[in-house]
């Protein structure tokens, strides 16, 4: 066998690498801001509770049944909304996607009307669906419509137009081409749709259950809020956003991709 | 006796409507394939080659004449014929084994046979050992094979190539043809190869037909009667370097007449700000 | 000959959008009057257009507006200033880079506007707390989009910085900042949208503020055709902002 270089080791490519060891540094020391902040008395009491008060609400939160309930009724809440919105998302996609006259005509309504504040709707939600959970799914529809519905479209736009022309070569029907064609050639943007369309739909609803709920995690974040009861409100924070980050990574680690992205 | 042909391409006229007005790309093109026939169609860029390709393979309607296959006229892409194109089409989410399926997958065949089917294709273009790996791990002249290796598996009458080695190296390019040229001669294929290449036109076929430049017609077809089975080494011959000569003394009017248009068409778009 | 069958064929699609839309109105307007729709749920769209004026007289909209525009402004600056700064700081210090930029992507992800009543204990049920939620919400991108602007100049620019001898102070200031400058600009620009919809979400929410609490307050009031005419003004006004961002950051990069 020819002799071949080795290629040197990288510096600080060591296994418990230099990265990680900054990582816990920076995760010590806000943890030793927080701990000191919280017992020097400067901010008034629970404001900034100690992380041992944190710990225990979190642990109390696990052992509560009424938590769980409360965590079902907001994912079904999202569930539903990521599915409608998603759902009428993915059509009108389709839709935009394959027909450049419907594009030009309705698309830049879509483009410019997406980046608006949604939860401003939430009265008209209230009044159209009523104060049940009804009105927070119509929220949360709402706001994952939109994404949904433009990167489909923007996904069908770049495929590969050679693509297409070979499946029409193969003299491929509309539905094999699809399924065989269209779908996988478009899995990434629609991952990447299903990511940023769970975000807003998490977003909408939630903060639609912070403004009247009776139930769900947003009704009793703000609950805690309003009982000043700050580590039961952090430990829900805590909870949340960890759920949040969780399955936006899960979603694109099913799909392939690697990184965290939401714009 | 020449067999009769097995492509017919009578009269053809394509014209496009474009923002500058009326732009005929193909002028009147007649020609034959005979069956087992290895013809290529050359001419300068912009001699509505890719166009002629495009309405022969179905997927462009001609304003004019008639193209058939077997008697056949088309309207569509023809099952009898195969096309490989000059870009990149290989299907990036499957690996190579069900890329070569793909048109199998299309007429229903059943799993057992497509893979054996597959197989066979890709042992033919050179590419066993990778049926399982994905066109991104493999180099642009493979996957260039994996594209000639799955219009190979719908088992074409006529296969219909458009520079399928443009985008690659000349030295890549040369071994290709030397392997497109066995599997041609191998399964005795029909084919039909539009290039810009006169080494390659020459290398590979039985007969060249030259385009003008827009609008296209045919300028002349030259028969080329070099002894086969050939192989690259071929391009060192006299005769070879005779009919690269002739051919691109043809062309050659023709290509400066197309650098000229292109040219006092940039300067004329230079003046229109943006 | 060449104009005209252009813009016949780009302003086709437009009006058809347009009038869609128009239609629609009419249409609800129509199913509203014949009592199809409830009134009392949906206002008919010609009384929504009517109290517009209403609203704008006597509902202070010009103050209003000057407040939401006054907190996005302090947001963006902050978000500009720390944003950029970050990435910077972030580029030239490759250990921290590969630490935390992770961490970056993920709160960009996070929906830190869900996290309010932290903030409304900690800062109050007024601006601070508004700016700040739009603050940490739109200052990932700015940081990242930075980092991006930076670390993608083209290795061939580099070279030929290189080439000449620059020292890597000039090599940064005279190479690969301007070459940064429009992806920056992009990141700035998702900023301040995010910005925007943070800061107007927050008002409606906590019932302080400009925009976002006429529209609250219009709700609480029962004002029907007000609410509805509130929400659409705000809209409007986001929209608008969009445009104008988007116009302003092609005018950045003419080039491409």
């Amino acid at each position: 066998m020819a002799a071949t270089g080795r290629l040197t080791h990288k510096a600080g490519a060591s296994p418990i690498g230099a990265v990680t060891l900054l990582r816990i540094a920076i995760v010590v020391a806000m943890l030793i801001v927080w701990e000191t902040l919280s017992r020097s008395g400067w901010l008034y009491r629970d404001v900034i509770p100690s992380l041992l008060t944190i710990a225990k609400a979190l642990a109390d939160l696990f052992t509560q049944r009424g938590f769980y309930f409360d965590l079902g009724v907001t994912a079904a809440e999202i569930a539903a909304a990521l599915a409608i919105g998603g759902g009428f998302g993915l059509l009108a996609g389709l839709l935009l996607g394959a027909n450049r006259f419907l594009s030009k005509a309705f698309e830049s309504y879509l483009y410019y009307l997406g980046p608006t504040p949604k939860i401003i709707f939430f009265p008209v939600m209230i009044m159209w669906f009523g104060v049940g959970p009804e009105s927070k799914v119509a929220l949360g529809t709402l706001s994952c419509f939109f994404p949904a519905a433009l990167s489909v479209a923007a996904g069908m736009r770049q495929i590969d137009k050679v693509l297409i022309r070979v499946s029409k070569s193969f003299r491929a029907n509309t539905w094999q081409t699809v399924m065989k064609i269209y779908l996988p050639a478009m899995r990434h943007p629609i991952i990447n749709g299903v990511r940023l369309g769970f975000g807003v739909a998490l977003i909408g609803t939630l903060l639609a259950e912070t403004k009247l709920s009776n139930k769900g995690i947003g009704f009793q974040i703000i609950n805690a809020y309003s009982t000043f009861d700050m580590p039961r409100m952090y430990a829900m924070l805590v909870v949340l956003f960890v759920l949040a980050i969780g399955v936006n990574a899960l979603i694109g680690r099913l799909g392939g991709l690697s990184s965290i992205r939401r714009v | 006796m020449p067999a009769e042909p097995i492509l017919v391409v009578d009269d053809v006229v394509v014209g496009f409507d474009t923002a500058e007005g009326p732009l005929i790309a193909v002028d009147h093109v007649s020609f034959d394939v005979r069956p087992g026939e290895f013809l290529s169609v050359i001419g300068p860029s912009g001699c509505g080659k890719s166009t002629l390709f495009n309405v022969i393979g179905g997927l462009l309607a001609h304003n004019q004449g008639r193209v058939a296959v077997s008697g056949e006229q088309i309207n569509g892409p023809h099952k009898s014929i195969g096309m490989v194109f000059q870009e990149e089409s290989t299907f990036p989410w499957r690996t190579v084994i069900d890329n070569v399926a793909f048109p199998l997958e299309l007429i229903g065949l059943p799993k057992p046979e497509r893979i054996k089917r597959a197989r066979h294709f890709i042992a033919l273009v050179g590419l066993d050992g990778f049926e399982n790996r994905y066109p991104g791990e493999l180099s642009g002249g493979m996957r260039q094979r994996v594209s000639l290796a799955r219009t190979l598996a719908s088992e074409p009458k006529i296969l219909l190539m458009d520079e399928p080695f443009a985008a690659l190296d000349e030295q890549t390019r040369l071994l290709l043809g030397d392997k497109v040229l066995q599997i041609q001669q191998q399964l005795k294929q029909t084919t039909l190869l539009i290039t810009h290449n006169i080494t390659e036109a020459v290398q590979m076929s039985d007969r060249i037909l030259v385009m003008t430049y827009r609008p296209g017609t045919v300028k002349r077809i030259v028969e080329i009667d070099l002894p086969r089975p050939r192989s690259s080494a071929i391009v060192s011959s006299d005769a070879f370097g005779r009919y690269v000569a002739a051919i691109w003394g043809d062309l050659r009017e023709e290509a400066s007449r197309g650098m000229r248009d292109e040219e006092s068409h940039a300067l004329q778009h230079h003046e229109t700000p943006t | 000959m060449r104009a005209s069958t252009l813009s016949r064929s780009a302003l086709a699609p437009k009006l058809v959008g347009a009038g869609s839309l128009i239609g629609f109105l009419v249409v609800v307007e129509l199913l509203i009057r014949i009592g199809a729709i409830n009134r009392f749920i949906v206002p008919p769209p010609s009384e929504i257009v009517g109290s517009f004026y209403r609203i704008v007289t006597q509902e202070h909209v010009f103050s209003r507006f000057v407040m939401t525009a006054w907190e996005c402004f302090i947001t963006g600056a902050m978000i500009t200033i720390f944003g950029i700064a970050g990435g910077l700081l972030l580029h030239r210090f490759e250990l921290l880079r590969r630490a935390t930029e992770t961490w970056v992507a993920a709160l960009a992800a996070a929906p830190i506007v869900l996290a309010y009543p932290l903030f409304m204990v900690l800062f109050g049920r007024n601006a601070l707390t508004i700016i700040m939620i739009g603050f940490v919400a739109a200052l990932p991108p700015v940081i990242l989009k930075t980092l991006e602007g930076i670390a993608g100049t083209r290795r061939v620019l580099i070279n030929v910085g290189r080439s000449l001898n620059l020292t890597p102070m000039q090599q940064f200031w005279k190479i690969q900042l301007p070459a940064a400058l429009p992806v920056i600009f992009t990141g700035v620009r998702l900023g301040l949208i995010f910005a925007l919809i943070n800061v107007v979400g927050v008002e409606f929410l906590i019932n302080y503020g400009g925009l976002g609490q006429l529209i609250n307050d219009l709700a609480e009031r029962y004002d029907l055709a007000g609410t509805y005419a509130a929400i659409c003004f705000v809209i409007l006004v986001s929209v608008l902002f969009y445009m104008f961002l988007e116009k302003a950051e092609r005018w950045l990069r003419p080039v491409d």
